[in-house]
């Protein structure tokens, strides 16, 4: 335990409130306990017995909630709380962390990922930042078209770089190769010196974000991430509006879901009710409070930026 | 069929097959893209030849676990190229060839009891206590002033491990081992 960290981390949070507040973002605070959950497909969501046969779900982030409370009218909302995904455990991992999201209805997605480096900057000082397509990530790092690469020519670099992987890796999908070649690959050298922002991710990739097509015919999601020194530290997206759209993503993923041995989850209807409704045109993110702590103060991992990491929580 | 285990639950010491191969685990790193696909990264010691290798897998994938036991087993004595243990409990007795035993030949004592490690029933590895008490039988004279111990001389003990030892320890001396190191410890 660190008690000068700790000390900063409340000084942290005192500063990120300050933030929206001077921006005119409302805070809210929606329930970190839901009856339905979220059914990302590689995302483990922590069930809780609430007793009398009853089953609640903690939220893998406030995203759900936030969407319901935009589309009721309430404008630019953030939340800071504790977030809950099984099975993350490690250096960069705690199966709870805190998680800075907000939404913006005004704002365009340049603009968003403006403001995202500049709350960013709020802890770690005045970084340059830096502009880098899921696209020519790939061409610049491993030299490779990754639309037109096939599974067998992602593996193959993978092994030329020393990736040992099992006899099975062969049948793996590509967004499973393209995610393993990035995360092994690619993220360990972005942002080494400034704020790297990868934007245009494939359209597989989309999660909750638009998707458009750009001149050339490469399908793309309006998301974008933020690395410092190889470390995600912010997923944002121009968000998905439409609930058709939203419904059969969710149906796939939990297809996906279901395909990967995994629970089948019920879908939020409240959530696909509140889209219905209308979600107002609007960009949203996520920052990694407690990354941006270890950043911050140059620590390895998250042992002494939080009071008590699992292990001894 | 085999147990398996979910890559994502692998820790330090568990034992795998994987490609028909025995390996213990020696750590496992989570890694996730922003959104997607987590991975282990699993670094692995080969039970038999101690080689360290990385593999990594998509989380929740499953391997199988290895059939690996321990037994404590006492050694008896050498016998040619091998040496026989004997189970006190069953008094069952295993003949494992020095080949097997490679450099922890050094740590063998007649009637000590060993770890003795089974992959699939045939023994693999053998591992002595981490401390051990043994006889000098050959060393330079000791200095009788020194009793710091910081300076060190070499010495060979009576099962022939070479170590070091303070200036101050004489031949036919019993002293204390750290076998993991090969390090002294003390003097008994």
């Amino acid at each position: 335990m660190n008690l000068k960290l700790l000390r900063d981390r409340s000084h942290m949070l005192r500063q990120a409130r300050s933030f929206f507040f001077e921006r005119d973002v409302l805070e809210v605070d929606c329930p970190a306990l839901s009856s339905s959950a979220c059914v990302d497909q590689h995302i483990d969501v922590m069930k809780v017995d609430l007793g009398s046969g009853q089953t609640g779900y903690l939220h893998t982030s406030p995203e759900y909630g936030m969407k319901r409370l935009l589309a009721a009218g309430l404008g630019d909302i953030y939340q800071i709380s504790h977030v809950f995904r099984a099975g993350e455990i490690g250096p960069l991992h705690n199966p709870e962390f805190t998680m800075a999201e907000w939404y913006r209805c005004g704002l365009t997605f340049p603009a968003m990922i403006e403001e995202t480096l500049d709350f960013i900057r709020l802890f770690l000082g005045n970084l340059p930042s830096q502009q880098l397509t899921y696209r020519a990530a790939f061409k610049s790092y491993l030299n490779i078209d990754y639309t037109a690469a096939i599974v067998p020519e992602l593996l193959q670099i993978a092994q030329e770089r020393q990736l040992s992987l099992p006899d099975n890796a062969s049948s793996w999908d590509k967004d499973t190769v393209l995610q393993l070649v990035m995360s092994f690959l690619i993220e360990p050298h972005l942002g080494s010196d400034s704020l790297l922002v990868l934007l245009n991710f494939p359209a597989t990739q989309s999660a909750l974000s638009r998707t458009t097509e750009l001149p050339c015919g490469e399908r793309i999601a309006s998301r974008f991430e933020v690395y410092y020194r190889g470390i995600e530290l912010a997923n944002g997206y121009h968000e998905l509006t439409d609930p058709e759209e939203q419904k059969k993503r969710f149906e796939a993923s939990n297809a996906a879901r279901q395909k990967a041995g995994k629970e089948l989850l019920q879908i939020d209807e409240r959530l696909i009710e509140a889209l219905q409704q209308g979600l107002p045109d609007c960009c949203g993110v996520a920052v990694g409070f407690d990354r941006l702590m270890l950043l911050r103060h140059q620590q390895k991992d998250l042992t002494t930026v939080l009071p008590f990491i699992w292990a001894s929580a | 069929m085999a147990q398996q285990y979910s890559t994502g639950d692998l820790r330090g010491g568990y034992k795998v097959e994987i490609e028909g191969e025995p390996y213990t685990v020696v750590a496992n790193e989570f890694v996730k893209p922003g959104k997607g696909q987590p991975f282990n990264r699993i670094k692995l010691k080969h039970l038999k030849t101690g080689r360290v290798v990385e593999k990594t897998y998509k989380s929740g994938e499953k391997v199988d676990a290895a059939d690996v036991e321990e037994a404590k087993m006492r050694m008896l004595y050498k016998e040619g190229d091998a040496i026989v243990f004997m189970d006190d409990q069953s008094f069952e007795q295993v003949t494992i060839p020095l080949s097997v035993i490679k450099e922890k030949e050094q740590w063998l004592q007649d009637e000590v009891l060993y770890d003795i490690v089974l992959y699939k029933g045939t023994p693999i590895d053998v591992n002595p206590p981490t401390f051990m008490e043994m006889k000098i039988v050959e060393t330079t004279p000791g200095l009788r002033g020194d009793t710091s111990g910081r300076v060190m001389k070499a010495a060979v003990t009576e099962n022939g491990a070479k170590i070091q030892v303070p200036l101050f320890i004489e031949e036919g001396e019993t002293i204390k081992v750290d076998t993991r190191n090969g390090e002294y410890v003390s003097r008994v």
